[in-house]
């Protein structure tokens, strides 16, 4: 039986006088890749934002690593180590990838260097426009940095919000080629709707319709529920 | 049905407060107090005007000044050039007031599309303006030397000064009331609440912040005509930054939004002036007092953004509440 | 030619007096979303608590460093107690920060008394010299370098070092740092000092320019602040030093020649520039650091 890395339990979140999340549970076991599927508007990117503080939980708790962290602040949550790649990739944009990548790092360690390479490696997009502004950059460059930014510290969980949203398909390989190896060192929450990045990633789903979690499962097993997809999904 | 008892038994409150206030000259004819009094009626109609303006759109204006010297200025500036009679007195307000509101017009076409830090700049420019206008243009306003005028003899009687002052509180603060509850009212306070939601409700927003910046401004030029009638004097002061910082002490103190917490406001501040500057020969820390008023101020915004009278209304609805929960609730809605 | 040399010399220390007090308004603006009507009172603290200080150890440069020290004091603890409880809400920032700016002025007076106070500048910044046939005025000269030192200071700080690099992706993003681990709450008090020591430095350099202080000066420089941080554009550093620089020119050479008009020419000129540009003049995207 695996760990329980993070437990989401009956959260329940409003922004202004609407009821967004409506008593959303999941799990994410250690070392998995957790996938939030659902349509538009369904509340995956609420989810994570709630479990990064950056949304209040009304009601409702979100335990990491044991630790109720539901009330806590953004970068304390951020410092237990947990990364978060916003929709809408959250670029400095007038600081180069240089400077995203400096305000991003926690430590300046063996092991950060480490990751540092492993980043560079796999895009080298971001070396090759190392001082170039953050805004110039194209769409891709902009979710491959994110991802950069967000694994540059030793966090045990990301969070990552629709990498493959608006981009080119070969771009989207290149992704998920980064998602895949990452997965081999830290757990990872996806919120994705490219049903085949998802399910050839994933291990484990959570359906999310209308505020509410609605289906779970194991990747493999929704994989072939047509019934399922084209119910919540929109797949035929 | 509930609701029109309610507003009945306050205005009944407050006409017989107006009354017992009435009466105050014939039984107690102390010069300077009366004169205080007065100076507490003035500078409630002018913080109730400036109530219109944060309570109801939720619009802080620096220049607030600006309206009650020009009113000032309006009617100084008529009778000091011809006699003191009373055509020339009414005269005198109508141009006052004619031109307060063709200025606040325009500038709040200017100004009411700004986000609220710029607004807040702007209005303090714009009065700033008004004040080294006031300055420059001797021939007309005598600089910073100022006017001196007669009035008719009528209003020279301090009791009748003193009638003529709280009959326009009563009725200003019945017409502004009145205005509140209206649909149009409501519209306001939905504005102030949340200008994107109203927005979307499809009211257009700007028109009704221009209508009541102008019935604002008026109101507070009506102020600066009964403050010049009653010292018969007049100089640039009237569009200094203090003239709106105190209509904003009074208004957040006495409270926001309510109408009567800026009369309130403005009975404690000019009492406290007087009071506090008086004891300064006792120590001079209270020459001081505005720092009293400025830390109360504060804790006001902090804590009590209702006001006196605002917290005082809610810790009645509160009690209320407990006893009829459900019809309460309906009450509610409609006040907030 | 004397003439147009001194009114411009003048012009620019004037100007870099408006910088001083204008670059912590615009950076607060920037990160924390915040117009502090207070800003003004903070420039009065500098330039009383300085020049008494001065006095007390007879070393310029010991006032300095306490106009400074006063500075982050007082910022430190109007951010805590004043701006901290309303964070996110414009109008209650508008009505606290100012009540704030009555409460400075007045303590002012409590503390230091409510009489004008004299100031002179040390021997050495005393006087003037000649190039030719123009005349220099050594404090001139010295508010021009100061200003210029702290103006590359600060933008070295914003351009380079981590905490700079973190405050501009701050002013950028406010969400995204936070969920990178920092805490932006820190950043916001240090910002808050580091200008508020800004604007008390000024006060302090104004003093001896001036040659004598008020409690109300932090009321008439900070309506010159305002001015200049719409010129030149909120949240822009250097923005606020060409705009400060532009209103301290301006401001000179009206006052020599129509002085009736000087402030009249610069609220005018703010009023044009809300009304028309209201991004400012010299920023090219609103809000931005460069």
């Amino acid at each position: 039986m695996m760990k329980t890395l993070l437990k989401v339990d009956e959260i329940n979140t409003y922004i202004d006088q609407f009821h967004i999340l409506q008593n959303v549970s999941f799990e994410v076991k250690t070392g998995e890749v957790t996938v939030l599927l659902g349509r538009n508007g369904a509340g995956k990117t609420t989810t994570l934002r709630t479990i990064m503080g950056l949304n209040s939980a009304s009601s409702g708790s979100v335990v990491y690593k044991d630790e109720d962290i539901t009330k806590q602040n953004t970068h304390h949550i951020a410092r237990k180590g947990i990364g978060y790649v916003p929709e809408d990739q959250g670029i400095f944009a007038d600081l180069t990838v240089g400077e995203n990548m400096r305000v991003a790092m926690q430590k300046e360690d063996d092991a950060t260097k480490e990751r540092m390479d492993w980043v560079l490696n796999m895009f080298p997009d971001l070396k090759k426009f190392w001082n170039k502004a953050g805004g110039q950059l194209s769409g891709g460059q902009k979710q491959m940095l994110s991802i950069a930014r967000a694994y540059i510290n030793e966090n045990d969980l990301l969070l990552i919000d629709e990498p493959s949203k608006g981009l080119a398909p070969i771009i989207v390989e290149k992704v998920m080629e980064s998602i895949q190896e990452m997965k081999e060192k830290t757990t990872i929450v996806l919120v994705e709707q490219n049903f085949y990045m998802a399910s050839s990633i994933g291990d484990s789903f959570y359906i999310l319709d209308d505020g509410m979690t609605v289906h779970s499962g194991k990747m493999n097993e929704l994989k072939d529920d047509e019934v399922l997809k084209k119910k919540y999904l929109g797949i035929a | 049905m509930r609701q029109l008892g309610k507003v009945q038994i306050s205005t009944w409150v407050y006409l017989l407060f107006g009354c017992l206030l009435a009466v105050v000259p014939f039984v107690y004819d102390n010069l300077s107090m009366l004169f205080l009094i007065i100076q507490i009626f003035i500078f409630g109609i002018f913080a109730m005007s400036y109530d219109l303006l944060l309570g109801y759109t939720g619009i802080v204006s620096f220049g607030h000044a600006m309206f009650f010297g020009v009113g000032a200025y309006g009617v100084s500036i008529v009778l000091e050039r011809n006699e003191p009679t009373l055509f020339f007195l009414i005269l005198g307000i109508l141009v006052a007031l004619g031109a307060a509101a063709i200025i606040s017009f325009i500038a709040g076409v200017l100004t009411l599309r700004l986000k609220s830090h710029f607004y807040a700049m702007l209005t303090l420019a714009l009065a700033g303006l008004f004040l080294v206008a006031a300055e420059k243009m001797r021939s007309l306003t005598g600089g910073s030397d100022g006017l001196i005028f007669t009035i008719p003899d009528f209003f020279k009687d301090r009791t009748n000064m003193y009638l003529l002052a709280l009959i326009s509180l009563v009725v200003i603060f019945f017409s502004l009331r009145r205005l509140t509850n209206s649909p149009l009212g409501r519209v306001l306070v939905a504005i102030r609440e949340n200008e994107q939601r109203t927005m979307s409700l499809g009211y257009k927003i700007f028109p009704y912040k221009v209508i009541i910046s102008v019935i604002s401004g008026v109101v507070a030029a009506f102020g600066g005509v009964l403050y010049a009638l009653s010292i018969r004097f007049i100089d640039t002061t009237v569009f200094a930054v203090d003239v709106t910082l105190d209509a904003l002490l009074m208004t957040i103190i006495g409270g926001v939004g309510t109408l009567i917490g800026p009369i309130i406001g403005a009975g404690l501040i000019e009492y406290a002036h007087h009071f506090l500057s008086e004891l300064s020969d006792v120590h001079w820390i209270f020459e001081r007092w505005i720092i009293l008023f400025g830390i109360v101020y504060i804790l006001v915004v902090i804590f009590f953004p209702m006001g006196i009278a605002g917290s005082i209304k809610n810790m009645y609805m509160k009690r209320k509440h407990k006893k009829e929960a459900k019809v309460q609730q309906k009450d509610n809605q409609i006040a907030s | 030619m004397d003439l147009i040399f001194s009114l411009t010399l003048n012009g620019l220390a004037t100007g870099m007096l408006f910088f001083l007090l204008a670059a912590g308004l615009t950076l607060i603006f920037g990160l924390m979303d915040v117009l502090n009507f207070a800003h003004g009172g903070l420039f009065a603290w500098g330039a009383f608590t300085g020049v008494w200080i001065y006095g007390l150890s007879g070393n310029f440069f010991v006032g300095i460093l306490g106009a400074i020290v006063a500075g982050l004091v007082l910022g430190a603890i109007t951010e805590y107690l004043i701006i901290k409880p309303v964070y996110g809400n414009h109008i209650q920032q508008i009505l606290i920060t100012l009540g704030f700016m009555l409460v400075l002025t007045e303590m002012l007076k409590v503390v230091y008394g409510p009489n004008q106070r004299a100031a002179q500048p040390p021997e050495y910044l005393d006087g003037s010299f000649t190039i030719g046939d123009v005349t220099i005025i050594k404090y001139r000269l010295f508010i021009i370098l100061m200003g210029i030192i702290i103006f590359a200071l600060t933008s070295y700080v914003l351009k380079k070092t981590k905490i700079g690099l973190i405050v501009r992706a701050g002013v950028m993003n406010k969400e995204m740092v936070q969920a990178l681990g920092i805490n932006i709450r820190l950043i916001f008090l240090a910002v808050f000092m580091v200008g508020s020591a800004m604007a008390a430095l000024g006060g302090f350099l104004f003093a001896p320019y001036s040659g004598v202080i008020y409690a109300e000066i932090g009321l008439d420089y900070g309506i010159f602040a305002f001015i200049v941080v719409v010129i030149g554009g909120m949240g822009s550093l250097s923005g606020s030093l060409m705009a400060a620089l532009l209103v301290g020119l301006a401001q000179a050479y009206m006052q020599y020649y129509v002085p009736s008009l000087a402030l009249a020419v610069n609220m005018l000129l703010m009023a044009a520039v809300l009304l028309f540009r209201p991004q400012g003049l010299f920023s090219v995207k609103g809000v931005s650091t460069k």
